[in-house]
């Protein structure tokens, strides 16, 4: 009887327990909820508010009612798609280039050698340039009469007067800029692997390139794959390169400078914040394509 | 694992946020008011020219960076000649564009930051239609006679003035003296000239100097961009195809290299200074620099554009006008210090000091101006014949349908035809625009 009625209330208590405890919680988490709310849910329900208005360039004032007219507009339009995918070679291009560099760097800075620190630190310059400055640099080492490419190589090619190499100029801009980022990631990850796994990996006698294949990589994946979704989803964003290189002419139109074209300099409001909510919810997709294959990974490594 | 999993849509969130945070930096303006197609200004504010008299506090003055430092010098001077209104200046970025976005971002947050700015010629329409400019045809009246005519057609929309001008321009033609026997009469001779030395650079960059680079041509071979009545695009005529043709051959051939699609005014200047062209379209503005300039100094001079076979002469007018912001709060003030900066005295310190074009047409008289601007007489004929360039409160996306399509064609990844057809269309939906 007793034993019964103890277990009877335990389920109860415990369920009592819970809610108030959720409830504190939920008051706990109110402040930056209300937070994010303000930052991020209100710019982006107007964003949307916008998208779905047209107001007049002709009379101050003057909107209307679109629905989703502007988004047809922008779907229908051949530039969208052009933007889309200038977008995604780019994004792909430098991805990959700066996964594979990044990789080579944070092997290099992993190892120990006189002078590490000192390397560790110029390496990481590009990635404080600010990418204006990045881009400017790289325009003027690109310069079809004074560039130092074209001294170089005796060529007297338009490098960003051509397509594809303004794309190819704009990739490596960034790959010299964001390597460095990705080898900092990758370096972080490096350190926590215990070295003991190494040295009982050479005592079986494995070679260099098995202890990387089987120790490193595997045990580098998570930070490997943090680092991944950063850069594709920052790289999906890009702007100020093709602003400053090539003001997205000859295939290097992308998905913000589109949006920035026609909301700012073009002032269509409307149609502008479709294309801002347009490559919103590409980036958005991409990222849960990411968590959704990508990110159970992460966490089947981690149960592991 | 959660905790992974949260950390990993909090990263996307805050990505994905800032991507639309971007597109959302400004208020589209509210309410359905007013429903007219036409009369856009209709309601636009004056301002009373009785209401600089005694006018005191403070003032801003929105300006593009003062790169040759007279805007500078001029506030200087007013602030100690005015001691009760102050005037402060704040400088925007020096590309164009980014001078346009920054005052346009504030003016739709209906934001007095700038009481006074300094518009490029070309932004009056766009402005005013939006109701953003004071209407200052009262101030202006009173000083008609004082500015070139073809420089206040740049400040009028809808029949109102919306700005006194402050700075003209028009492009010239830069050639070396070493090289070029005899300034050429016609733009075919010129090409031929330039093909058989270092070849012409100008401004081929898809942008606005674009838009005026081709308009110089257009213009002169009897082209126009818009019908009369502002209503449809003209773009795709004749006369602009054969223009555009003949830019693009000039590419081709190496009268010009094939470079000038990506340049601006600067990359231009830097080419011809470095030595390395024998003509150079730029603005008055490269005179004073290029005299410093070791490889092109005492062997160049300046000229007035050509006259275009079948066709004429023509320039596309430049500069900057002083206008004053619907949401300042002390135009008075604006008004006054922009009547002390386009003074007759004023404009001709500009010129002899710092080879500003006047827009006053008496400041071209004034000796130390002809003392300091050897070139005066060719600046005062292209300013006095420049054509404007399209006023339309959608201009933004008309030059952008002319420089993107034009740059396409000088790269040749288009032909001319084609480009000038994409152009049309581009325009007439610009038109459309509600």
């Amino acid at each position: 009887m007793e034993a019964a009625s103890i277990k009877a209330g335990t389920p109860k208590g415990r369920r009592s327990r819970g809610t108030s405890e959720r409830r504190l919680a939920a008051y706990m988490v109110s402040p930056s909820l209300l937070l994010i709310a303000l930052v991020a849910a209100y710019p982006i329900g107007y964003a949307v508010w916008l998208s779905l208005h047209e107001y007049s360039v002709r009379v101050a004032g003057l909107s209307r009612w679109a629905g989703l007219d502007n988004y047809s507009t922008a779907l229908s339009d051949p530039e969208f798609w052009d933007a889309v995918q200038n977008t995604f070679i780019f994004t792909a291009g430098s991805v990959t280039f700066e996964v594979i560099i990044g990789m080579g760097m944070a092997l290099a800075m992993h190892s120990a050698f006189r002078g590490q620190g000192l390397l560790r630190t110029v390496v990481l310059v590009p990635w404080a340039v600010l990418t204006v400055v990045t881009a400017m640099m790289w325009r003027t080492i690109f310069d079809p009469t004074l560039g130092l490419v074209n001294s170089i190589l005796g060529t007297d090619i338009v490098w960003l007067g051509e397509s594809p190499h303004a794309m190819i100029v704009m990739i490596i801009a960034d790959v010299w800029k964001t390597a460095p980022f990705m080898a900092l990631l990758l370096l972080a990850g490096l350190q926590v692997i215990p070295g003991e796994i190494y040295e009982a990996a050479k005592v079986d006698g494995a070679t260099m390139w098995q202890r990387f294949s089987r120790i490193t990589l595997p045990l580098l994946m998570p930070a490997l794959l943090v680092a991944l979704i950063f850069r594709t989803l920052d790289a999906l964003r890009i702007f100020d390169l093709p602003f400053v290189l090539t003001k997205g002419t000859h295939g290097t139109n992308t998905l913000s400078l589109e949006a920035y074209q026609t909301f700012t300099a073009n002032n269509i409001i409307g149609l502008g914040a479709a294309l801002a909510v347009l490559t919103f919810i590409i980036v958005m997709a991409v990222s849960f394509l990411y968590i959704r294959f990508v990110g159970g990974n992460i966490r089947g490594l981690a149960e592991e | 694992m959660s905790k992974r999993f949260l950390f990993l849509l909090c990263a996307a969130l805050a990505c994905a946020v800032l991507v639309a945070a971007c597109g959302d930096d400004g208020d589209g303006g509210g309410g359905g008011a007013g429903t007219e197609e036409t009369g856009s200004t209709e309601g636009v504010k004056a301002v009373d020219p009785a209401s600089m008299e005694g006018a005191t506090g403070e003032v801003t003055y929105c300006s593009g960076k003062d790169t040759s430092g007279d805007l500078k010098e001029t506030i200087a001077e007013f602030n100690e000649a005015n001691p009760d209104l102050k005037v402060t200046l704040v400088e925007f970025p020096e590309d164009a564009q980014q001078q346009h976005d920054q005052f346009v971002q504030r003016q739709k947050a209906k934001s007095g930051d700038c009481d006074g700015f300094e518009e490029d010629v070309v932004w009056t329409a766009e402005f005013a239609s939006q109701k953003w400019l004071l209407d200052m045809s009262d101030y202006i009246e009173t000083r008609k006679d004082d500015f070139i005519p073809s420089t206040l057609e740049t400040v009028t929309f809808d029949g109102k003035v919306f700005g006194a001008p402050r700075a003209s321009d028009a492009g010239m033609m830069y050639y070396r003296t070493d090289q070029v026997k005899e300034f050429p009469a016609t733009w075919q001779a010129l090409y031929e000239q330039a093909a058989a030395n270092d070849g012409l650079v100008y401004q081929g960059s898809a942008y606005e100097g674009l838009t005026v680079d081709f308009l110089e041509y257009a213009f002169a071979a009897g082209g126009t961009v818009l019908s009369e009545d502002g209503t449809k695009s003209t773009i795709n005529s004749e006369e602009n195809i054969g223009a555009l043709q003949f830019m693009a051959d000039g590419i081709k051939n190496g009268a010009a290299p094939k470079a000038v699609t990506t340049m601006t005014e600067e990359p231009a200047r830097r080419t011809w200074e470095a030595g390395k062209a024998t003509f150079m379209r730029n603005w008055s503005y490269c005179y004073a620099l290029s005299q410093k300039a070791p490889n092109v100094k005492g062997k160049f001079a300046v000229a007035p554009y050509p006259e275009y076979e079948g066709g004429g002469k023509a320039a596309v007018l430049g500069g900057h006008n002083m206008v004053i912001s619907a949401y300042s709060e002390n135009p008075g003030g604006t008004l006054k210090f922009i009547d002390y900066a386009t003074s007759p005295e004023r404009i001709a310190k500009n010129a002899s000091k710092y080879s500003k074009t006047p827009t006053i047409g008496a400041a071209f008289d004034d000796p130390a101006v002809k003392k300091a601007m050897p070139f005066a007489e060719a600046l005062r004929e292209g300013v006095e014949n420049a054509k404007s360039r399209p006023v339309s409160p959608v201009y933004p996306q008309i030059s952008e349908a002319i420089f993107k399509n034009v740059n396409a064609a000088l790269s040749g990844s288009t032909t001319p035809e084609e480009a000038l057809k994409q152009a049309d269309s581009d325009i007439n939906e610009a038109l459309a625009t509600f």
